[in-house]
């Protein structure tokens, strides 16, 4: 069966990826993969994923999410995690799942304040 | 009472199948979102290590009542390889190289209840429960 893929929209040197559906894991780990070529085919500054209309994040989807923010960064890029909802952010962290290293904001216009002024302060050097 | 509903866990499909089932009960057993997410978590956990260790199994959600308290009840049934030390699988952190360590205790910390009785070769039950507030 084919997997589903996730859109991922480009505006300006960011990407933008929203989770409408519950990803089962071959679609997450497609998206992973989806995700990572686009940064490298547009040389993206920064990506936003947005979990707004996710209503359950279990430990593998929290762990490739982790997974794609520490090879984004090892490519050069930021990933900033927009929209989770209340109970997410609880059960996540009852879970054992605090996901320390990935950068947050409470949604999506947030975040893209928030990748603004770090790519800005990272200077001009990828576009 | 509602009738006891199962899903058959084959694939990575089943696993959001089993959830969504859990949720959806939760819910018609008047479970608050906060819980709502917790029950479909665990459950995911619990789907994803039948997938993952046994290949297939079950897992059925119903209703349960104690003294005046009402509940939602997951029973997780596989006929796999079995675990041959619950103490280690059931510590935090504690994984094989396909898991993530934290799918059994993170189960049970969302949870009340949780029991798993597991025999090498046969197969492994875990019952959980969760009580309505």
């Amino acid at each position: 069966m084919d997997s589903l893929r996730i859109p991922i929209l480009k505006i300006g040197d960011v990407l933008i990826a929203s989770i409408q559906v519950a990803l089962h894991d071959a679609s997450a780990v497609q998206f992973k993969d989806d995700l990572l070529q686009k940064i490298h085919d547009t040389k993206a500054r920064g990506v936003i994923v947005d979990l707004t209309a996710l209503d359950v994040v279990d430990s593998f989807i929290g762990r490739l999410i982790a997974d794609i923010a520490a090879m984004a960064g090892l490519m050069g890029t930021r990933v900033v995690l927009t929209g989770l909802q209340p109970a997410v952010a609880i059960t996540l962290v009852e879970l054992g799942l605090e996901l320390p290293r990935v950068l947050t904001a409470l949604n999506l216009e947030k975040g893209l304040a928030m990748m603004q002024s770090l790519t800005e302060e990272s200077g001009d050097d990828a576009s | 009472m509602t009738q006891a509903k199962a899903a058959v866990i084959r694939s990575d499909l089943d696993i959001v199948i089993a959830r969504t089932l859990a949720r959806d009960t939760a819910k018609a057993l008047g479970f608050g979102a906060i819980d709502q997410a917790r029950i479909a978590t665990a459950v995911s956990e619990l789907a994803r290590n039948i997938f993952l260790y046994a290949g297939t199994g079950s897992i059925t959600v119903r209703e349960v009542e104690r003294q005046s308290r009402k509940g939602i009840e997951i029973v997780c049934e596989d006929q796999g390889p079995g675990i041959p030390d619950i103490d280690l699988v059931m510590q935090d952190g504690y994984s094989t190289s396909r898991g993530m360590g934290m799918g059994l205790p993170g189960a049970k910390r969302l949870m009340d209840e949780f029991d798993i009785r597991s025999h090498e070769g046969e197969g492994t039950t875990i019952v959980c429960r969760k009580w309505r507030t």
